[in-house]
């Protein structure tokens, strides 16, 4: 009894047990701060992610095949290769991002024109996560893997090419013409999709009630 | 007489090179030996019966043949489906039609039939018109049948008519029939659609009296760039094919048959642009006429006086200006701010009224104007696409317009001053224009602006000449006197119907009517 | 008693990735296609469209089973264009918005989504878009160059 007395007075023990509370309790945070900060609900707290988020949400990706299994933003969005470099992309990319949005123009970015480095917004090893067999799937037609063999051949070459650079608007189903109801390529549609842009609205303010 | 003889040495020189090895080689070719025999071929396929062309009265015939049970094959040369009538504008004259009757129009055969003989010059081939005021509801019909939409509204009026009888496919182009009834023929058990293959020759029963099938090119690539691709193209890989109950020809006309247009009209130029596909030329309608078809009105090519130098082919102008601008504006020589024809006259007449500005000034193209109120709804979209394009210009005062134009500024408001008081107090104006009657009391050109402007030159749109044919679409032979066995044809590519010029809407009702006729009979 | 637990664990691996093995090996890689050298003569020759030369494609990726030497090689058809780029219907969905205002060119009011390819792209030599041959003056405005 003494004994235990002694050792609760001890500072060590309650320091030990603090930091470890304290621990635990910054591990759920982190892990409820990352898990709520990962899927489409976040993303489109911004409103300027409105056509991505629609786009994706038609998408076998997002939960519109049968099975209705969705591939949360950050898996294909953010590297997947290890948990720091993850945190640390996802910290910047939340800092950068969020000062466009609060500060910048964002009705000045041209997503489409942006659609050039899709390359470089889809993490490749978010999609061989799940597609491991992406070579030999026999599912994948003939050409489909052949074509996935010359990808593998260039991967790590200055040639090297990205899922995206064929897969055009995977994750995001009508992506470019999502886009243009939101912000036509052309002058002659402005104003003339508006009610395809309503639809859309409308529907995913219905989906994320 | 050879064709060397036909054409003067200076012409064969300005044709330029490529022209000079076409005349060659068609000289060639004609001096080969007409066509073959079921003797000299061995048949790669066998059907009952088969279509040359994609076209309305194409793929009518076809429907209505794989309909009544038989196997139908269609040979179609271009790569795409539907030649002249897929880029057409989808308006169809039906007279005494179930629209009509439904939004109280009154009409009669016998109108329809003046209207076409005065547009026509009293040339017609009365019997076929005759059978168009009966068979042309038929025809709406079947095409409803096949899949064709109408749009419900009262029927246009439609230059030359005297009453609003035509009525528009629902998304204003031919291809609104051309589209699903093409589907509809490639469902129907035994009918093929081959494109791409090019018909060559009638293949002649032994005793070389009927057709008994067809040879042709399959992997055919049309050529543009060529003087005459019916000639000097060599693509593709020959078949042939059996033909048990005959061959329909529904090849269309030749508006844009570089070598065979001038032969005939010599005023229209090689490079002269036309409203046509580029495959509309006049090869298979020669064949034709190598096995004994009679030829009719060969030389008689209506050009299209709604046309603009502005742009190239059919374009928007079209639909400006006849459902537009030429309906209650007016169309003026520049020169001197003057109105020179009834802007809704027939074809030939306002096509001939502007060339004789032109051959005076081939620089002075015609202006049409007109403001908003001139527009049918259906054009709304298109005055946009006009008006960006640079086709249409848009001016706030009839002296802008004046100065853009080089118009004298005080007659053009002269002019429109004269016409709208005309209008307005329902005088007949001094063209007797028809759509003014309706405007009693009101300005038929809106003087507060803004005002529209199309410039106009006509452009070759559809050939009146061809195969003389019977009210069965059976093909008349200038040997006997009577048809040739185992030979129909519908639509352009025969002669006749229209006389010297065709009214407008009336050629989809042309081509379905004897198309589904050649279905029927053969 | 635990080589017995070994024993289990070890077949049970065996088991699985026996089964992981077939499953795997349904589809294998398919047979590499025979090379063309490219040489800077050939690139001339027959140059290919940006949008192919930065996946840095082959001409076998193309000319499939047609050989080794480009000068017999032939046109690939709808067929060798759509083994990659899926169906005409899917073609035109991407241009879904087009279809707002009937410009787009892969489901036109004319001929819907079945023209052939070639009508309008070619790969070695620049393209021509076939609406210009009736719409010269607009079709800027509602579409780009033709790729």
């Amino acid at each position: 009894m003494k004994k235990l007395v002694l050792i609760l007075k001890s500072k060590l023990v309650w320091i030990a047990l603090g930091g470890a509370l304290f621990g635990v309790l910054f591990s759920l945070g982190v892990y409820e701060g990352l898990h709520r900060t990962s899927d489409d609900r976040f993303c489109i707290v911004c409103h300027e992610m409105k056509p991505m988020v629609a786009a994706y949400r038609n998408d076998v990706h997002g939960g519109a095949g049968k099975s209705g299994i969705k591939v949360t933003c950050v898996t294909c969005h953010l590297p997947q290769d290890n948990v720091l470099g993850y945190i640390f992309t996802k910290a910047k990319n939340g800092v950068v991002e969020g000062a466009i949005h609060f500060f910048g123009n964002v009705d000045a970015i041209d997503w489409q024109a942006n659609r050039v480095n899709k390359d470089h917004f889809v993490k490749d090893e978010g999609c061989i996560h799940c597609h491991v067999n992406y070579r030999d799937n026999a599912n994948i037609s003939e050409k489909g893997r052949s074509m996935h063999a010359h990808y593998a051949s260039l991967k790590n070459t200055d040639q090297a090419v990205g899922c995206a650079s064929c897969h055009a608007e995977v994750g995001h189903q009508g992506l470019r013409s999502m886009l243009n109801y939101y912000h036509p390529e052309y002058d002659y549609y402005k104003g003339k999709l508006d009610k395809y842009k309503d639809a859309v609205e409308k529907k995913l303010a219905e989906e994320m009630k | 007489m050879s064709n060397k003889e036909t054409m003067s040495r200076r012409d064969a020189l300005k044709l330029g090179a490529l022209s000079t090895a076409g005349l060659a080689m068609l000289s060639a070719s004609n001096a080969m030996a007409a066509a073959p025999t079921e003797k000299d071929v061995k048949f790669d396929e066998e059907y009952d019966v088969i279509v040359i062309g994609t076209g309305f009265a194409g793929l009518a015939a076809a429907a209505k043949a794989a309909e009544r049970g038989y196997k139908v094959l269609i040979l179609e040369k271009m790569g795409r489906i539907g030649g002249n009538s897929v880029i057409n504008g989808g308006g169809m004259a039906v007279p005494n039609s179930t629209w009509q009757k439904k939004y109280g129009i009154q009409d009669s055969g016998e109108l329809f039939i003046k209207d076409c003989l005065k547009a026509g010059l009293g040339i017609n081939h009365v019997e076929l018109l005759e059978t168009i005021v009966k068979r042309a509801q038929d025809a709406l019909d079947f095409s409803i049948k096949c899949g064709a939409k109408w749009q419900d509204v009262k029927p246009a009026w439609f230059g030359g008519h005297s009453a609003p009888r035509s009525l528009v496919t629902d998304n204003m182009s031919g291809s609104g029939v051309i589209k699903p009834m093409h589907e509809f023929v490639e469902k129907l058990p035994g009918c093929k659609i081959m494109t791409r293959t090019k018909m060559d020759d009638f293949v002649m029963s032994a005793d070389g009296t009927s057709v008994v099938g067809v040879t042709a090119r399959i992997n055919y690539r049309f050529d543009p760039k060529l003087f005459s691709d019916d000639i000097e193209n060599k693509t593709g890989e020959k078949k042939v094919y059996k033909a048990k109950k005959g061959v329909v020809l529904a090849s269309g006309g030749f508006s844009m048959d570089k070598m065979f247009r001038k032969l005939q009209d010599p005023r229209i130029t090689p490079d002269q642009d036309a409203t046509n596909h580029d495959g509309a030329t006049a090869g298979a309608l020669l064949k034709a006429f190598q096995i004994g078809a009679m030829p009719v009105h060969i030389d008689w090519i209506q050009q299209g006086p709604w046309a603009s130098p502005d742009e190239r082919g059919f374009g928007v102008a079209p639909l400006l200006t006849q459902q537009g601008l030429f309906k209650l504006g007016v169309a003026v020589d520049v020169r001197n701010g003057k109105r020179f024809m009834n802007e809704m006259a027939d074809r030939k007449t306002r096509a001939d009224a502007e060339y004789v500005i032109l051959r005076e000034d081939p620089k002075a193209y015609p202006v049409t104007i007109g403001t908003y109120n001139t527009f049918e709804e259906q054009v709304y979209p298109i005055m946009e696409k006009g008006l960006t394009g640079g086709v249409m210009k848009k001016f706030d005062t009839l002296d802008a317009l004046a100065a853009n134009y080089k118009i004298p500024a005080d007659a053009l408001k002269e002019t429109i001053k004269k016409y709208n008081e005309d209008a307005k107090n329902g005088v007949e104006d001094q063209f007797k224009k028809q759509t003014l009657k309706e405007m009693k009391g009101k300005e038929a050109i809106e003087m507060k602006g803004p005002f529209y402007a199309i410039r106009l030159m006509p452009k070759p749109h559809h050939t009146m000449g061809g195969l003389q044919i019977n009210t069965k679409a059976q093909v008349i032979s200038g040997n006997t006197g009577k048809p040739i066995p185992g030979l129909f044809a519908a639509g352009e590519v025969t002669g006749g119907t229209h006389g010297a010029s065709r009214l407008g809407t009336v050629a989809v009702t042309d081509c379905l009517t004897f198309g589904l006729i050649a279905g029927e009979n053969i | 008693m635990r080589s017995k637990k070994t024993l289990f664990t070890v077949g049970f691996f065996v088991i699985l990735s026996a089964v992981s093995f077939l499953i795997a090996s349904e589809g294998s890689p398919p047979p590499a296609s025979p090379h063309v050298a490219m040489t800077p003569e050939l690139k001339e020759k027959y140059p290919i469209k940006a949008h192919h030369a930065k996946l840095s494609l082959r001409c076998t990726d193309c000319h499939e089973k047609q050989g080794d030497n480009p000068e017999d090689f032939k046109a690939i058809g709808d067929e060798g264009c759509l083994s990659c780029h899926k169906t005409k219907q899917y073609l035109a969905d991407r241009l879904k918005f087009m279809d707002a205002l009937h410009v787009n060119p892969h489901n036109s009011i004319h001929d819907g989504p079945k023209l052939y390819c070639d009508e309008c792209h070619n790969e070695h030599k620049p393209s021509d878009n076939m609406c210009l041959s009736c719409h010269s003056n607009d079709v800027k405005i509602w579409m780009r160059k033709t790729p």
